[in-house]
């Protein structure tokens, strides 16, 4: 009961006044971010990274799991009202749920996201929190060798589960992969593509590449296709809550999506995009009124948005075990831990082990405070929608540049900035995924290191990077994600040809 | 037709641009950069050939088939041009005057009428936004100008 000791020592230390305090403001900002149209999490807590630069790493980090979580409930408070999903794990919820909010299920809607959220967040982490000290553990025999195999599967099945076209991902990737080089090589000392630039020699900071990807390019792809603001909020008549019929029905799915989604986001599985259509898919298959999905079945949102939640704490595991985020909302939260000098990985539960398990607790706190906050409040954040939009883009736009330039108070970072929004915006025209970008750009120096190093043990023989069982089997699964898709195109295609 | 040039000139760029980690070779910190723009070229050299076979690029949100509208220079231009003022501005005239228009800037390239309001408004939240960082948060930004007052 080892796990369960610390974790109580984890809650002794989060539950100070001033721990509780930090966490409230977190559960606060994150709501009050995602519910803003278009912000999902990773752009919600990559927005609210400066404010956490000045404070102590263990009330930083009980923020950001507060920001972390809270966002996700504003976000699909957005996705049900406006029909705007902040990022691909709320599309399902924008679908049913917006079809409950048009039949005036609103608060039904609302309150089986939330409680569905809930339930799944609290098992999910629960799951987390006696998990991934045993995956630490057998992390800890995991070679450099098999880390660059790793880190190797993780690149290509995000880069090819996530968006329509694998290139377009593969090249995401290598922008990423090319954007992590800038800088000082860590070993040689060596100045890479930096062009006589002293600022770059530093290399290139992730948050504010991050920050605006993210902002500046939705910003201006939002102005390349600017025709009229406003939109259509669905008005909430009623109370955020749930009838008798509605419990029934929400439970079973609530569960189930828990059930697919932690898994799925322990492995590389591309983000929350996959266990939320599943989630979608089988609540379909097993619900008894099937004809109701697509109009506004409760099914529909409770299953997805349970998958969604318990999806973020399962992508927390490879994060916090491996130092291996396999979504971007994880990717910002290893950036977040490396301003702190943090480095997640097998090492983290014995180096920080309280630090962890005050986040494992601050995980189940912040989700309480939120289901208490939010269910009453959600009539105050609906308000917010009702910002300007020119206001509201103004904002987010000058709080990126704000979180830019602050990080290290230069104007190299803003410059990195704009060049990089302008990157986000011809990658959102021309239709390139960017999560593989943020995964090159974090995960590609930490793959040159282990690769390195692995070559280094064996004096430079290549074959020792397919030597061991484990990353043989990591290969096999690495030409698996890499040609599943391929063969599945060829097949449709054989087949609209016989049918031809 | 204008999309796909512009996505062949991106190709281009991204092929112009990795010809330089290809002049490093051999030595151990030059592997990985060498990789990485082999990786590229390749891949730029991919979709180029998928592009020349019709698969166009689909602005993100759209699906296959959907009318891709024109783009709006205008207001594209104004927003990237805000950023530029608070590149510029930042460390001259002090964050509260440099986010104070770049604010202004954005509200305007969204086509909002109330001009005097959105400036008054911007400025007041920045100015919010600049006391909270620099005396709650303890994170230094510079005061330029208005630095006494």
């Amino acid at each position: 009961m080892n796990s369960f000791n610390s974790l109580i020592d984890g809650f002794a230390s989060a539950l100070t006044l001033s721990n509780l305090g930090f966490g409230l403001l977190g559960t606060f900002l994150g709501t009050l971010v995602g519910v803003l149209p278009g912000i999902g999490p990773a752009l919600a807590i990559a927005l609210l990274l400066p404010i956490t630069y000045t404070v102590s790493p263990a009330s930083a980090l009980i923020m950001f799991a507060a920001i972390y979580y809270g966002a996700m409930y504003g976000g699909s408070t957005t996705s049900i009202l406006l029909n705007t999903p902040g990022e691909s794990g709320s599309v399902i919820t924008a679908l049913e749920g917006n079809k409950m909010a048009r039949n005036g299920r609103a608060g039904a809607a609302l309150a089986t996201a939330a409680i569905g959220s809930f339930v799944a967040g609290t098992i999910a982490t629960l799951i987390l929190a006696f998990t991934a000290p045993t995956i630490a553990d057998l992390a800890i025999k995991v070679g450099a060798a098999d880390y660059v195999a790793l880190m190797l599967v993780a690149f290509t099945t995000v880069s090819s589960l996530l968006g329509a076209s694998q290139i377009r991902g593969f090249i995401s990737l290598a922008v990423g992969l090319v954007l992590g080089l800038v800088g000082a090589d860590l070993q040689s000392g060596l100045s890479r593509l930096t062009f006589g630039n002293q600022a770059a020699v530093e290399g290139i900071e992730t948050v504010p590449v991050i920050v605006s990807i993210f902002a500046l390019g939705e910003a201006l792809y939002i102005a390349s296709r600017f025709k009229e603001l406003g939109w259509n909020i669905i008005p909430m008549k009623g109370k955020a809550l749930m009838t008798r019929d509605d419990w029934k029905r929400s439970w079973k799915p609530w569960l189930r999506g828990t059930a697919l989604g932690f898994p799925l986001g322990v492995i590389p599985a591309g983000g929350s995009e996959v266990p939320t259509f599943l989630s979608y898919s089988v609540e379909k298959k097993l619900s008894k009124n099937p004809e109701e999905f697509g109009h506004g079945a409760i099914e529909g949102v409770a299953g997805p948005e349970a998958a969604n939640n318990a999806n973020a704490a399962g992508a927390l595991v490879p994060l916090l075990a491996l130092g291996l985020p396999t979504s971007a909302t994880a990717a910002v939260i290893l950036v977040a831990f490396q301003t702190y000098q943090i480095q997640p990985g097998p090492t983290l539960f014995l180096t920080n082990g309280a630090l962890i398990w005050t986040l494992i607790a601050s995980l189940f706190i912040g989700n309480t405070l939120l289901l208490v906050l939010n269910l009453p409040l959600v009539r105050v954040w609906v308000q917010l929608l009702k910002v300007p939009r020119p206001y509201l883009f103004a904002g987010i736009v000058t709080f990126a540049m704000l979180g830019a330039y602050a990080l290290n108070t230069s104007t190299f970072d803003v410059e990195v900035a704009i060049a990089i929004g302008i990157v986000g915006f011809l990658f959102r025209r021309f239709g390139m995924p960017i999560t593989p970008l943020i995964l090159g750009l974090i995960l590609g120096p930490n793959l040159e290191l282990q690769f390195r190093r692995a070559l280094q043990i064996s004096a430079g023989d290549y074959g020792t990077l397919w030597a061991s069982p484990l990353s043989k089997v990591l290969y096999a699964v690495l030409l698996l994600a890499l040609f599943t898709p391929i063969i599945t195109r060829v097949m449709k295609k054989v087949r609209k040809d016989a049918h031809a | 037709m204008g999309s796909l040039f512009l996505l062949g000139l991106i190709v281009f760029w991204d092929t112009a641009r990795t010809e330089l980690p290809a002049f490093n070779l051999t030595v151990s910190p030059k592997v990985f950069p060498f990789a990485i723009a082999i990786l590229l070229m390749a891949l730029s050299a991919l979709l180029f050939i998928n592009i020349l076979r019709g698969d166009t690029a689909i602005p993100e949100g759209l699906e296959a088939g959907d009318p891709v509208e024109k783009s709006d220079y205008k207001t594209f231009a104004l927003v990237l041009a805000s950023l530029f003022a608070f590149l510029l501005l930042i460390e001259r005239a002090g964050f509260i005057i440099a986010a104070s228009i770049t604010f202004f800037g954005i509200t305007v390239a969204f086509d909002n009428k109330k001009h005097l309001r959105a400036a008054v408004f911007g400025t007041l939240f920045i100015t919010v936004i600049y006391f909270s960082f620099t005396h709650f948060l303890h994170v230094q930004l510079p005061a330029g100008i208005l630095k006494g007052i």
